[in-house]
């Protein structure tokens, strides 16, 4: 934490001038690489940044993860019970989208404004897998249904007034990353809104490591199958054997 | 103490797993089951991805019957050649299961086929204990009530390819235990499970092995059967977390000593009876989740 304070302060040192005179948005985050260790529990990021007029602007910041095929799938009732009956995969789906804000989005910009920019849950395009289909339902429902399921297992958020203005030029902001989060490459773009326009936007990458022990063993488990199924048999009855012996009376 | 578990790819306390390991592992020692078709349900419900759950159960399950069997074997309850033949069967049918289990996988349905077969035989298999015990409990305070035959002879003693099964007291078509071995098989790829608590049932009622010899028998094929899981399982789905099948084996090895203590204190059928209640309780949950309406008929999976 003091660390982030004095990172803050030499930032605002250094960059905070500069920033006022040239109206650039500048920003950063205070880690590139994110490890998922053995004891990975979440990990939470500082981004910082200047820009001109940072206490009159507005700013938004997304969050977004590596992109993944997600199965979307439908239940219904059959013979009394619930049963998923219909599915559609779409590709390319963002595995994680947290927009971070000074306000709600809507009171930022039009919506013509963030469609352009791509900014928002409604605007990540909903492409199907190309062996799939939508047989049931109007395409927005189902769209409406993976965006409310993202939000439920906490993977898209949207989370207003979370950017803290300090002073004249200068925002800061924490994104907590929960445990559950996939590996990957990161994209953190900050954007710099004025009057309902975008002025400028900067784009910063993190990486999201397995490392450690519970990287070696995924990557024994994938690239070794057969050794690996081997192994975890052999580990279990010397276990077992071991168990056995130990509680022998 | 949270720990990254490789394969499940969450994050998940160590002492919870552990805990859970113990408490199966106790209610196993004290029921001579497995304990996979209790454990399968709870690490799904914890938020361990179904499939993860199901191939990590099949590795553990290994460990406690290598257990279980060598201190059967020291009492000479364990019939080799009956064991033999089950476990001709349990392969093929473990075989076909795990082809079954990638197929419904690719389809999106194996979560609802898992919990149906769970259902089903849940249900059937704790309704059948549940009455024979009752009926058994009743009789045992009958004095004097006579004891019935060995076995019930039907058609399906006259199937061919006949053997004879020293230790079981049994001669019989090999065919019965081989469908025996080939259906548990099936069942204990697609569910996770040992497959113990189906086997022991069919042992007793279906062959008419003498129950001495049933669990240690049943325990001795089961290594097979879930190694063979726990292979293709590793080879066609990489699902089987080792980092989880190791916490959950410390706990269970730990609660099976004290499970074991507690169930020489109680008689075979209140055993039994206590079992189908608990059974049937595993199951009742089931069909609630399955009935009632979801709060979101949409649900979403992580595919590549």
């Amino acid at each position: 934490m003091i660390f982030r304070v004095i990172t803050i302060a030499l930032f605002a040192l250094s960059l905070g001038n500069v920033a006022q005179a040239q109206e650039k948005l500048v920003a950063d985050l205070d880690q590139r690489k994110v490890q998922i260790t053995t004891d990975f529990n979440g990990a939470e990021l500082l981004l910082f940044g200047a820009l001109d007029r940072a206490s009159v602007d507005d700013i938004a910041i997304i969050v977004k993860g590596p992109s993944k095929e997600i199965a979307i799938r439908r239940k219904e009732k059959v013979a009394g019970i619930w049963l998923n009956t219909e599915n559609a995969d779409v590709v390319g789906m963002p595995s994680f989208y947290h927009i971070l804000s000074t306000k709600p989005l809507e009171e930022i910009a039009s919506l013509n404004t963030m469609k352009i920019n791509k900014i928002g849950f409604d605007f990540i395009p909903f492409k199907l897998a190309p062996d799939s289909r939508i047989d049931v339902g109007p395409q927005e429902e189902w769209q409406q249904a993976l965006i409310r399921n993202m939000e439920n297992l906490g993977l898209w958020s949207h989370q207003p007034e979370s950017i803290e203005i300090i002073g004249e030029v200068l925002f800061r902001t924490d994104i907590a990353l929960p445990a559950n989060i996939m590996p990957g490459e990161y994209e953190v773009r900050t954007i710099h809104f004025r009057d309902g326009a975008v002025l400028d936007d900067s784009v910063s990458t993190l990486n999201v490591v397995k490392s450690g022990l519970s990287a070696e063993i995924y990557a024994f488990a994938h690239n070794y199958a057969a050794f690996y199924g081997i192994f975890a048999i052999i580990f279990a009855v010397a276990s077992g054997w071991l168990a056995a012996v130990a509680f022998r009376k | 103490m949270y720990l990254y578990l490789p394969i499940a790819e969450i994050s998940m306390n160590v002492f919870l797993i552990i805990g859970l390991g113990g408490a199966v592992g106790m209610l196993s020692g004290i029921f001579g089951v497995g304990g996979g078709f209790l454990m399968t349900p709870l690490l799904i419900f914890l938020g361990v991805p179904p499939a993860v759950a199901v191939g990590t159960e099949a590795n553990q399950i290994v460990a406690s019957s290598v257990s279980g069997v060598m201190a059967h074997m020291r009492r000479g309850n364990v019939d080799f050649k009956m064991g033999g033949v089950l476990l001709a069967g349990g392969l093929t049918g473990s075989t076909i299961g795990v082809a079954l289990f990638a197929l419904l996988r690719e389809l999106g349905q194996i979560d609802v086929v898992i919990k149906l077969s769970f259902i089903v035989f849940l249900g059937i298999i704790g309704s059948l204990m549940l009455i024979e015990s009752i009926r058994a409990i009743m009789r045992s305070r009958q004095p004097g009530a006579r004891r019935g035959k060995l076995h019930q002879h039907n058609w399906l003693h006259g199937l061919p390819f006949k053997m004879r099964f020293r230790k079981s007291k049994l001669y019989i078509s090999a065919l019965l235990p081989f469908g025996v071995g080939a259906l548990v098989g099936v069942l204990s790829a697609i569910m996770g499970v040992g497959g113990g608590f189906i086997m022991v049932p069919a042992m007793i009622y279906l062959l008419g092995m003498p129950t001495a010899v049933v669990v240690g028998t049943s325990l001795f094929q089961i290594i097979f059967v879930t190694a063979n899981v726990t292979f293709l399982q590793s080879v066609q789905t990489q699902t089987v977390d080792i980092v989880l099948a190791g916490l959950l084996l410390f706990g269970a090895v730990i609660g099976a000593q004290f499970g074991t203590r507690i169930g020489a204190m109680l008689k075979g059928e209140q055993l039994r009876g206590l079992l189908a209640l608990m059974v049937l309780m595993v199951c009742a949950k089931l069909v609630y989740d399955v009935v009632i309406t979801p709060e979101d008929i949409y649900s979403l999976e992580f595919l590549r």
